[in-house]
């Protein structure tokens, strides 16, 4: 081997890498410490709810209904009321947010006026104000008939869901290959079978994600229940009389001047949030599982 | 006019009047006569006449986007899917035309089955897969059902392979193994024309071989067309070989005749390699 070539000039410091370095390290710690932030606030939120929530959940405030205060109350009826007008809300949008997203992915296509419009008028509802659902039901099922009604109150909620189902179905069926829809109809499969039988069901993890994610969304909502069910003190199984609901009560005892009320707002606070962490779980979980 | 040429007149005669009797004939399967396709404005066929003899396999050989797909699609109306895309002339099945406003697509594509490129398993189990296409134009009980599911299987090559496992999900099988239960899948519903859309170019050479050799027996029932862009493929496979260029049919001949002596000096370029 003769002497060595190799030049070390290359190596010597160069200030324009050390300021690209140095604006590097400076962007990683922004986002870091944004993100930093976001979790700070969602921890304090959480800990507050916990610290105040788990002192006023008893068994008292699962089993017993509202009452007056310093009654020993609880919470039993507006649980009820919420597990009742939640699920009924989601039995009236699923077939139609259902039907919907499979009418926009199977049948309406991109070019189809319809279709566009119908889409269009979807994505628009998803953000309407919820207050302003409640005040729109409140014209219809509630003023008409001169009381309001648990009934009012699914209808409002189910308003909300819909758009969120009919997105998420139209989006996983056409996640579903073209090759698949192909193939069925070459065994001689009419369309709404191949939807049936193969779209829906090479989709139905995602689909049913959907499903899960509009009932977290609507289970906190209070804003279209405040003119629909207004909320009950008592027991009501009636569909036809108002009903009470936990963000409803949460919204009345909070900002009352009894001691035990607002404890028990925190404790439904605390019921709500863990329901929807719950709901969100079972979304993941699923989604794995597909 | 002498006697001579009076008969040959009569044998023109004859000839003309028994013509469509020949395309009725049990020897050809699909006769397609002055075929254009189109996709929107593209006219992406031009003039199509070929004849598919039964139970043969015809391979349909050709450079990307010479039509030799569009004409496969066309035998079971696959574009009927698609607005916009229509098809002129006529393909002669059992003594009807396919292209027929009023025909039955769904009896239609039971007749006439088809096989994708990429292999499609249904989100369902091994068995079900096979019993979907059959659910839908027969009504069978459970015995009958499962004797047909083995038979087709086996003529397929995977029995031994998924006995154990008939209601695991056929998304657990390998590429080569979900495109021999598609081709079940395909003859379950018992078509007398299989359809075949490069059914091997997404497998590795032990599947490919494996399915070729089921084309072989296949052939004794079905009558096959495939198509394809591997030339040995079709010199292995076909009895007949068509090749297409920018959507026109250059050449049919048998396949011995076509890879040694090929008529249009087309054919001999693209299957000596020189293009396509």
């Amino acid at each position: 081997m003769s002497e060595t070539t190799v030049s070390t000039n290359g190596w010597k410091p160069n200030p324009r890498a050390a300021r690209r370095r140095s604006a590097d390290h400076l962007a990683t710690a922004f986002g870091m410490v944004m993100a930093g932030i976001l979790v700070l606030v969602l921890a304090s939120i959480l800990w507050t709810l916990l610290s105040r929530g788990l002192a006023g959940l008893s068994a008292a405030a699962i089993m017993k209904p509202m009452g007056p205060p310093g009654s020993s109350s609880g919470l039993a009826n507006a649980i009820v009321g919420s597990l009742i007008q939640t699920f009924l809300a989601l039995l009236m949008a699923t077939p139609l947010g259902l039907g919907c997203g499979i009418y926009l992915s199977e049948y309406g296509a991109k070019t189809n006026r319809f279709a566009s419009c119908v889409r269009f008028v979807s994505d628009v509802l998803m953000s309407v104000p919820s207050i302003l659902v409640g005040l729109f039901v409140y014209q219809v099922m509630v003023a008409p008939f001169g009381h309001f009604s648990a009934l009012a109150g699914s209808v409002a909620l189910a308003i909300l869901a819909v758009p969120i189902i009919v997105r998420t179905t139209e989006d996983m069926l056409r996640l579903v290959p073209t090759s698949m829809r192909e193939a069925g109809a070459a065994l001689g499969a009419t369309r709404w079978r191949v939807t049936l039988s193969l779209c829906l069901r090479s989709a139905k993890t995602g689909v049913l994600t959907g499903i899960l994610l509009a009932l977290a969304r609507v289970s906190g909502e209070t804003a279209p229940l405040l003119f629909t069910s207004l909320g009950n003190q008592n027991w009501s199984f009636s569909l036809n009389r108002p009903m009470a609901s936990l963000p409803v009560t949460i919204y009345q005892y909070a900002g009352a001047s009894y001691e035990d009320w607002v404890q028990l707002a925190w404790a439904g606070a605390l019921l709500v949030t863990m329901g929807v962490l719950a709901i969100n779980i079972a979304v993941r979980v699923s989604a794995r599982r597909g | 006019m002498t006697p001579e040429t009076l008969q040959g007149m009569t044998q023109d005669f004859m000839m003309t009047e028994t013509d469509p009797q020949m395309v009725k004939s049990p020897e050809v399967a699909l006769a397609v006569r002055n075929l254009n396709f189109y996709y929107g404005e593209n006219h992406a066929l031009h003039d199509i006449s070929v004849d598919f003899p039964a139970r043969r396999v015809t391979a349909m050989i050709g450079p990307s986007g010479c039509g030799k797909s569009t004409l496969l699609r066309v035998f079971n109306r696959m574009y009927d899917l698609y607005p916009g895309q229509r098809a002129t002339g006529e393909v002669i099945f059992d003594g009807r035309n396919v292209l027929d406003r009023d025909l039955d697509l769904n009896i239609l594509r039971a007749r006439v089955g088809m096989v994708f490129q990429k292999p499609t398993p249904f989100p369902m189990s091994i068995y079900d897969n096979i019993a979907f296409g059959v659910r839908l134009h027969e009504k069978l009980n459970k015995a009958d059902m499962d004797a047909r599911v083995q038979d087709v299987l086996t003529r397929v090559a995977l029995w031994n392979e998924v006995r154990d496992r008939l209601n695991a999900p056929a998304s657990g099988l390998s590429g080569g193994q979900q495109q021999r239960l598609c081709i079940a899948r395909s003859i379950a519903t018992r078509p007398e024309v299989l359809l075949l859309d490069e059914p091997t170019s997404a497998l590795d050479p032990i599947s490919t071989a494996r399915i070729e050799e089921l084309l072989d027996e296949l052939k004794e029932e079905f009558t096959i067309a495939i198509v394809t862009h591997n030339m040995q493929q079709a010199a292995r496979c076909a009895d007949q070989v068509a090749f297409f260029y920018m959507g026109r049919l250059i050449e049919v001949d048998s396949a011995d005749r076509m890879f040694t002596n090929p008529k249009q000096q087309q054919t001999q370029d693209y299957i000596t390699g020189r293009f396509g």
